[in-house]
């Protein structure tokens, strides 16, 4: 067993005994359902809700399609409340070692900066993106259930382009949670960055080809439209160049700052 | 096997360790005594690489730090602060110590759990642990691992009488075999009693760094550090 595999293994060990193994695929599962139940029950409650006054519910509206039910989900559910969640549940990633002492602990140990990271993104990586599979996957039942169906191939497609965003997600607040020492700051910064690059996508095609967040919209377009846009390649690779670019950050501040904070 | 050789260490306006010098054998059990500020905590934390050092040199068994993970397995820290994950038990967290050592021997494990008289504790979460415990679990992974040296920075704090008794016992034995103890202490009785030799700093120079038996004679380490100290006070006003 190597040192990657020891560190790998504690995160893992870690993240049952503080049962983030339980609440964060509950969260995700509760997210994913939320979306395609209320997009199908919506009329009823507009309804509902109007009273006296009415509300028309115009007839000629055209029925939401399972594709556009599931991309809403990306879109309003794990783009926005699911991306603060992540951040929340990876804001002490390693800003807790380093100010608990753990950080200078493990260091003194035969172990590697790049084993540390590699072991805390890897098992966080693998966690998180298990936990947005499982609510999408919910959501996608949901979907089938209540809406038309999806093509498979689509369904797969589109989670492996979403899951490139939160590969990103992860490594930028990881890189996030090294720099800085406040809880507080490392979630304010994690999201206003992390949202601003959802805000943007569209906007220029330039900044889309090298905006991890785009990477997000790929993914609904495949729900909707059914067919992968050309710049995902190009957005795919500069997303995983940027999360190595981060990485980079991360390791050379741990290595550099001696990983203690030096007066 | 651990040789220092003119550290300097600066913080932004504080000389901590000024040209300090030190050079430790195979099988010694040295006592590092000093003041408060008199930086062994420094020389302890540039010896695993905790913090940096402006100048000198820094080996164990002719490895010096740039060595990486060789280097590190040439020691087995244990800090005066400790914290663990609360969470993890005593038993997983050395398991999880022994691994990054790749050690795998479980029945001197075993030995020292009994030893140390731990066997229902560590199967405990950590959280629950007083001081003195967590440092009896260190200890043990320290033993059971079994590196070249082992460091501690004020090892005996916190433990209880029967403890101290056993880190007494078990370092001399460790020593017999060929081991290499460094520790810091404020326990002037118990460094003479435990050490093989006995260095003292001031101001980030060691001022003295003998075997034992050489530096006691008549009087008490305690008077002898008190001594020292004057000396060497006397030395720099003259």
């Amino acid at each position: 067993m190597n040192n990657f595999t020891v560190m790998l293994k504690k995160e893992f060990v870690q993240m049952v005994r503080e049962y983030k193994i339980i609440w964060l695929p509950l969260v995700f599962l509760f997210l994913g359902m939320t979306q395609p139940i209320i997009s199908y029950h919506l009329p009823s409650i507009l309804e509902a809700l109007g009273g006296s006054e009415g509300i028309i519910i115009d007839p000629s509206m055209a029925a939401q399609s399972g594709g556009e039910v599931l991309a809403t989900t990306l879109a309003s559910q794990f783009d926005q409340l699911g991306l603060i969640i992540i951040i929340v549940s990876l804001m002490g990633i390693v800003q807790s070692d380093k100010s608990n002492g753990m950080l200078a602990f493990i260091l003194t140990r035969p172990v590697k900066v790049g084993s540390y990271i590699g072991g805390k993104l890897v098992s966080n990586y693998l966690f998180i993106a298990l936990s947005v599979a499982i609510g999408y996957v919910a959501s996608y039942f949901y979907v089938q259930f209540l809406f038309t169906s999806i093509p498979l191939a689509d369904l797969l497609t589109a989670l492996i382009f979403y899951l490139v965003w939160v590969l990103f997600i992860v490594g930028f607040t990881t890189m996030i949670s090294t720099i800085f020492n406040g809880q507080g700051i490392i979630a304010l910064i994690s999201i206003v960055f992390l949202i601003f690059c959802r805000m943007i996508v569209g906007l220029s095609p330039i900044i889309d080809s090298i905006n991890p967040a785009s990477m997000s919209h790929y993914a609904m377009e495949v729900l909707i439209i059914g067919s992968i846009n050309k710049g995902v390649i190009f957005s795919g690779l500069a997303s995983i160049l940027l999360t190595i670019f981060t990485l980079s950050i991360t390791n050379h501040w741990i290595t550099k700052k001696k990983f203690s904070n030096e007066q | 096997m651990l040789r220092i050789t003119n550290l300097e260490k600066s913080y932004t306006s504080k000389k901590v360790l000024n040209g300090l010098d030190l050079n430790i054998k195979k099988g010694e059990i040295l006592g590092f005594v000093g003041g408060n500020g008199a930086g062994k905590t420094t020389t302890l934390n540039v010896i695993t690489g905790i913090v940096d050092y402006q100048k000198g040199k820094v080996e164990i068994n002719g490895l010096s730090k740039e060595a990486g993970i060789e280097y590190k397995k040439q020691f087995f820290f244990i800090p005066d602060t400790i914290n663990v994950f609360k969470n993890v038990s005593g038993y997983d967290w050395i398991c999880f110590l022994m691994n990054l050592y790749g050690e795998k021997d479980q029945k001197r494990f075993d030995q020292y759990i009994e030893k140390f008289d731990m066997q229902e504790a560590l199967k405990k979460p950590m959280g629950t642990y007083s001081y003195g415990m967590l440092r009896k679990v260190l200890l043990i992974a320290a033993f059971v691992i079994s590196p070249p040296i082992i460091i501690m920075d004020e090892p005996l704090n916190g433990l209880d009488p029967n403890a101290v008794l056993v880190f007494k016992e078990l370092i001399k034995h460790y020593a017999e075999l060929g081991g290499t103890v460094f520790f810091s202490t404020h326990l002037l009785d118990i460094a003479e009693k435990v050490c093989s030799t006995v260095a003292i700093l001031k101001e980030g120079k060691i001022i003295l760094h003998d075997d034992i038996q050489n530096i006691l004679g008549e009087e008490s380490l305690e008077s002898i550090f008190m001594e020292a100290q004057v000396y060497e006070r006397k030395a720099s006003i003259n």
